[in-house]
């Protein structure tokens, strides 16, 4: 089923965040949204939640679905072991040895399965956010919402974590919107990249990028013209 | 608040010893200051005073006052404890609710004690002034502690819990009571401490026929003041030992009713 948001309008008070905004998320896809901090990514993402009520248009496709989220932190809750956070939201949806088997198996695919039985304070950043990816596979979702949740860590690690990221959509595609301001991020996770202009959030351009995994790694030349087109526009 | 048990390096004297030589010093203090005054009516020795209440600890009429003494602050404590708790999670949980009841708390925690307790002396039989008194002050420190667990709940964790649809049970299990929990067991000791205090002073003042306070009084008009040390010792005990318990509850599930 496609997704869509169409002709979305959202003001708070006088300030407008979205006029007329019209986007699809195709299924199985990452649709990368890069756009200048405090466009209105996250108002995007709340609206496609149904968090936050548009003041007019429509959720297409979107009644019923459900929402797996990646925060910018990791938001887990800090009495409860590293496992016990990705059963947690299992708990409503699967019986006892299916989520514990699940969250497990999620765990392992982001090289946790070691680090299951501690606790967020006993982790790393980068593991805790591991652990927040594992949580968001986990959850019977239909879409992903990726809220920047890459900046709070170095470069090494966030190349680690976006590495897992990659790893977990192979195995189990899922369709999925990741809001960003960085280039590089949006080009190597997107199958869609979008870029929005600053408030009210236009869609500036939309490139799909057919590029296998490899080829888009950082520091690669394959892309450097998209990158540097990228740019432009951003910089303007 | 947890505890860093590995926080400070430890120079010198453990702090198990230092705290005996503190109460050494207070009983030298004592002795000292009875010799110097030497005279049994105005400040009895510590001696004495051990005398007295080895006297007076095995003999009916002290235990039946303990008794009653103590089932009145276990059911002040419980009564706080559960009024409190509700007001004071019903606080957190909405603004409207707490600015309401502002005001009346704010009265009740300026009330003097004694004030309490003579009014509630005109209300109620003697046995329950005690109670009411205690109820009465110990319910603003339980409610103002339970908000405060309340509005400490991470309100990330909480859009976090709402996103992935948690159960409400869950919500409650993960979420809630672990912010909640360290509050809990500030209140309540709080509350106890609070309590014992109150109790006595409603029995000094109302006079139920089995009460410390009681007890404490009739030794008083008598001039038996060694005996009112002894009372007063009973009293302190009492609460220190319930401290003492209630801390071993504690140390035993420190993370409190954590979500398995």
């Amino acid at each position: 089923m496609p997704y869509e948001l169409h002709d979305i309008r959202k003001s708070f008070g006088d300030l407008q965040v979205l006029s007329g905004f019209t986007l699809d998320f195709p299924s199985g896809k990452v649709t990368a949204v890069l756009g200048p901090s405090g466009c209105g990514k996250t108002t995007l993402l709340n609206i496609l939640a149904g968090l936050s009520p548009p003041d007019s248009g429509e959720r297409r496709g979107l009644a019923d679905a459900r929402f797996s989220y990646v925060f910018q932190e990791p938001r887990l809750v800090p009495t409860l072991t590293a496992l016990e956070n990705v059963e947690l939201v299992l708990r409503a949806s699967f019986g006892p040895g299916e989520r514990r088997e699940r969250a497990l198996r999620l765990l392992t695919a982001v090289g946790l399965a070691e680090a299951r039985e501690l606790r967020p304070r006993q982790l790393s950043g980068g593991m805790r956010q591991r652990v927040s990816l594992a949580r968001a596979f986990a959850y019977p979702a239909d879409i992903l919402l990726l809220d920047e949740p890459f900046q709070s860590v170095d470069l090494r690690t966030r190349i680690g974590l976006m590495d897992s990221f990659l790893d977990l959509q192979a195995a189990d595609p899922r369709t999925v919107a990741f809001v960003t301001h960085e280039v590089r991020e949006a080009l190597y996770l997107g199958d869609i990249v979008i870029v929005l202009s600053d408030k009210p959030a236009r869609i500036l351009d939309r490139k799909e990028l057919l590029l296998p995994r490899e080829r888009r790694r950082y520091g690669s030349a394959d892309l450097s013209d998209v990158e540097a087109a990228l740019y432009r526009l951003i910089l303007g | 608040m947890r505890k860093s048990a590995d926080g400070k390096p430890s120079r010198g004297i453990p702090p198990a010893a230092a705290a005996g030589l503190g109460a050494l010093a207070l009983l030298l203090v004592w002795e000292f200051a009875a010799r110097s005054i030497a005279s049994e009516i105005v400040l009895p020795s510590p001696v004495q005073v051990a005398r007295t209440a080895a006297e007076l600890f095995p003999t009916a009429r002290f235990l039946a006052a303990l008794q009653a003494t103590f089932l009145r602050g276990m059911a002040s404590f419980g009564i706080s404890m559960a009024l409190g708790g509700a007001v004071g999670l019903a606080c957190g949980l909405s603004p409207v609710f707490a600015a309401a009841l502002a005001p009346a708390l704010t009265v009740i925690r300026a009330t003097p004690v004694l004030a309490v307790i003579l009014l509630a002396l005109i209300w109620f039989p003697s046995g329950t002034v005690p109670v009411f008194a205690a109820v009465l002050m110990a319910f603003p420190v339980v409610v103002a502690d339970l908000r405060q667990g309340v509005l400490s709940v991470d309100s990330k964790l909480l859009d976090m819990a709402q996103l992935f649809r948690l159960r409400k049970r869950d919500r409650l299990r993960s979420v809630y009571i672990p912010a909640v929990a360290p509050h809990l067991a500030s209140a309540s000791h709080g509350a106890l401490g609070l309590c014992w205090k109150v109790v006595v002073a409603g029995e000094v003042l109302s006079q139920p026929a089995r009460a410390l306070g009681t007890g404490m009084q009739g030794a008083r008009v008598q001039l038996e003041t060694a005996e009112v040390f002894a009372w007063t010792l009973a009293g302190i005990l009492l609460c220190a030992l319930t401290d003492a318990a209630f801390k071993l509850i504690q140390k035993k599930d420190p993370l409190a009713l954590r979500a398995a």
